[in-house]
């Protein structure tokens, strides 16, 4: 019986070997470790050549590793029962121009086993579904970014996947096209469909994520939830105060990252280490505290801090 | 319908939406009609002048069709980036290939057969006798272009579509010559030369055993042992150059 695990790799390596010799070796991919489990939204980030898509295309039986192992379901992903569980969006993805939306979206259904009735309404569903029904008779060739976008995620929903694999979804996308692709990923995420979504756009990743990997080199460099990731981050508290004026508080002897005043509250900034001692006078002078949390620190921000970290010690690239 | 089946449509469905495909049957099928023009100026060889120019233009067409697709079959696929959609598909990389394969055979299967009708039509219409002979060499360029789809799409597996259209045109040519190369080889006095002339004839494919043209024209006799064995050469030769291509290609990754 196969494992219930969407997705588990473990130390999974890639180095391409280019050039017409093969001489040049290039590493795309270091020992990585990841386990989706089932209904998680798992974001991968990172720059251009973390190998987010060197994960994706293991995964997906396009590129081999050169060592350690990717499992989809607990089968390899050669394995076809595997990947007929499995809805795929490659980036910048390539349906047959010369196929109408309808045709292409068929075409896949067949390939992933359907056939009759059961096909042909859950091509017009599909269709609707990512709001295509005007436009499928048209030649893909005809269709815009967008459009296409959209018809490379109804053919990745046609055959109802277990598991959406979706490499960088909305990159190139105007707001609009982004929206729309956000929203569908959102209902498969409330549908209960695991998805592995591999990005470099953080809001996106903010707005769509349980779980998320920084790829950095061809490592990871921080894993955890996306609240995890950032309040582990956060180095200063916020809190509102009502009942005292900015002035009264700024003679209390704390120094204040940051304070602004909004009608009848204060919104004060300060480091961790000075918070409770800050409460406890606001407290005493009979300031009245509304709110108090961590400050919050963007994935940006930590992406960023990621990055830096990671220059400091080996990456991946060219090696011989 | 199985993924099989449906990948084997698709590819006649592309080919036959291809305008190099439309306009390659659209000349055909004047350079046949044209055929008269040639019978003009013919007294005495009427049948035979018919018969040659007939099935020459017929084999010329097919030919530069069959180049032209299977060259470009998987090579193509890898340019424009729609094998990531395709590969990535429930389907083993060999039951895609292979699908392609009769995609493309199956559009030059259904040209074939139309300009076949065409031929015989134009036959009948003059009351030139149609024999045996007629059939089997129309058959047999049915199994060349399978020879030749075969190299052109081991080709595609893992080069351009340049690359594999300058290869399988070379293999046509020499493919015809490989007797010729063989008995010139054997008039050499260096062992070599024997060995080398041997061995390139045992490489490339015997196109010569193939065309029964020549047998048409001159209402020569075939024997149907003789029929089998061209057609099994054919397959036998197509099957091992599929499977070439199936094992690059299972071991090929797309970046």
């Amino acid at each position: 019986m196969s494992s219930p695990t969407p997705i588990e790799i473990r130390n999974l390596s890639k180095t391409y070997r280019l050039g017409f010799f093969m001489n040049r070796q290039v590493r795309a991919l270091q020992s990585l470790d990841l386990t989706l489990m089932p209904g998680q939204v798992y974001g991968l980030l990172g720059p251009n050549g973390a190998g987010k898509s060197t994960t994706i295309k293991i995964l997906m039986n396009l590129v081999q590793p050169s060592e350690g192992e990717a499992r989809l379901f607990g089968m390899a992903p050669t394995n076809r029962e595997a990947r007929r569980r499995v809805g795929y969006v490659p980036e910048n993805p390539a349906p047959y121009e010369y196929l109408t939306g309808r045709e292409f979206i068929t075409l896949s259904g067949r390939l992933a086993g359907m056939s009759g009735k059961e096909l042909d309404d859950r091509v017009n569903e599909v269709i609707g579904m990512v709001q295509m029904t005007r436009a499928a008779n048209l030649q893909i060739r005809r269709y815009s970014k967008g459009m296409v976008q959209r018809v490379a995620l109804a053919q990745a929903l046609v055959s109802k996947p277990d598991l959406l694999i979706l490499d960088e979804p909305t990159s190139g996308l105007d707001p609009v096209g982004r929206r729309q692709i956000r929203d569908l990923i959102l209902e498969e995420r409330h549908r209960g469909t695991t998805i592995l979504f591999c990005t470099h756009i953080i809001p996106d990743v903010e707005a769509l994520c349980d779980r998320v990997a920084v790829l950095v080199g061809g490592r990871r460099v921080r894993e955890g939830s996306v609240a995890e990731l950032v309040s582990a981050q956060a180095t200063h508290m916020e809190l509102t105060v009502e009942g005292l004026p900015l002035e009264r508080i700024q003679t209390l002897g704390i120094e204040l990252e940051q304070a602004r005043v909004l009608e009848n509250r204060v919104l004060l900034r300060v480091r961790d280490a000075e918070a409770q001692r800050l409460l406890k006078l606001l407290l005493e002078q009979g300031g009245r505290v509304t709110q108090l949390q961590p400050a919050r620190f963007s994935l940006e921000e930590l992406f960023l801090r990621a990055l830096e970290e990671a220059k400091q010690g080996p990456v991946g690239g060219e090696i011989s | 319908m199985g993924p099989f089946v449906a990948l084997a449509l698709n590819g006649f469905r592309e080919a036959r939406r291809n305008r190099v495909t439309l306009l390659v049957g659209i000349f055909a099928i004047a350079m046949l009609l044209s055929t008269t023009l040639v019978l003009e100026v013919t007294v005495n060889t009427f049948d035979r002048v018919l018969t040659d120019v007939g099935l020459g233009a017929m084999s010329l067409m097919l030919v530069l069709l069959t180049i032209f697709l299977s060259s470009g079959l998987i090579s193509r696929e890898i340019e424009r980036r729609t094998i990531f959609l395709m590969v990535s598909k429930p389907i083993s990389r060999g039951a895609f290939l292979v699908g392609r394969l009769l995609g493309n055979m199956l559009t030059v299967t259904v040209l074939q057969l139309a300009m076949a009708a065409l031929f015989f039509g134009m036959m009948a219409f003059y009351k030139s006798p149609i024999t045996s002979a007629h059939l089997a060499a129309i058959g047999m360029l049915w199994f060349e272009l399978w020879v030749l789809s075969g190299v052109g799409f081991l080709m595609s597996s893992f080069s351009s579509q340049m690359v594999s259209a300058f290869v399988t045109v070379s293999v046509y040519v020499a493919g015809n010559l490989a007797p010729d190369i063989y008995k010139l080889a054997g008039k050499s006095k260096s062992g070599a030369v024997q060995s080398l002339g041997e061995a390139v004839y045992y490489v490339l494919p015997d196109l010569s055993k193939l065309n029964y043209r020549p047998h048409a024209t001159y209402y020569a006799e075939i024997t149907s042992a003789e029929l089998l064995s061209s057609a099994g050469y054919a397959m036998a030769y197509t099957g091992v150059l599929v499977s070439l291509a199936v094992l690059l290609f299972n071991r090929r990754d797309f970046r």
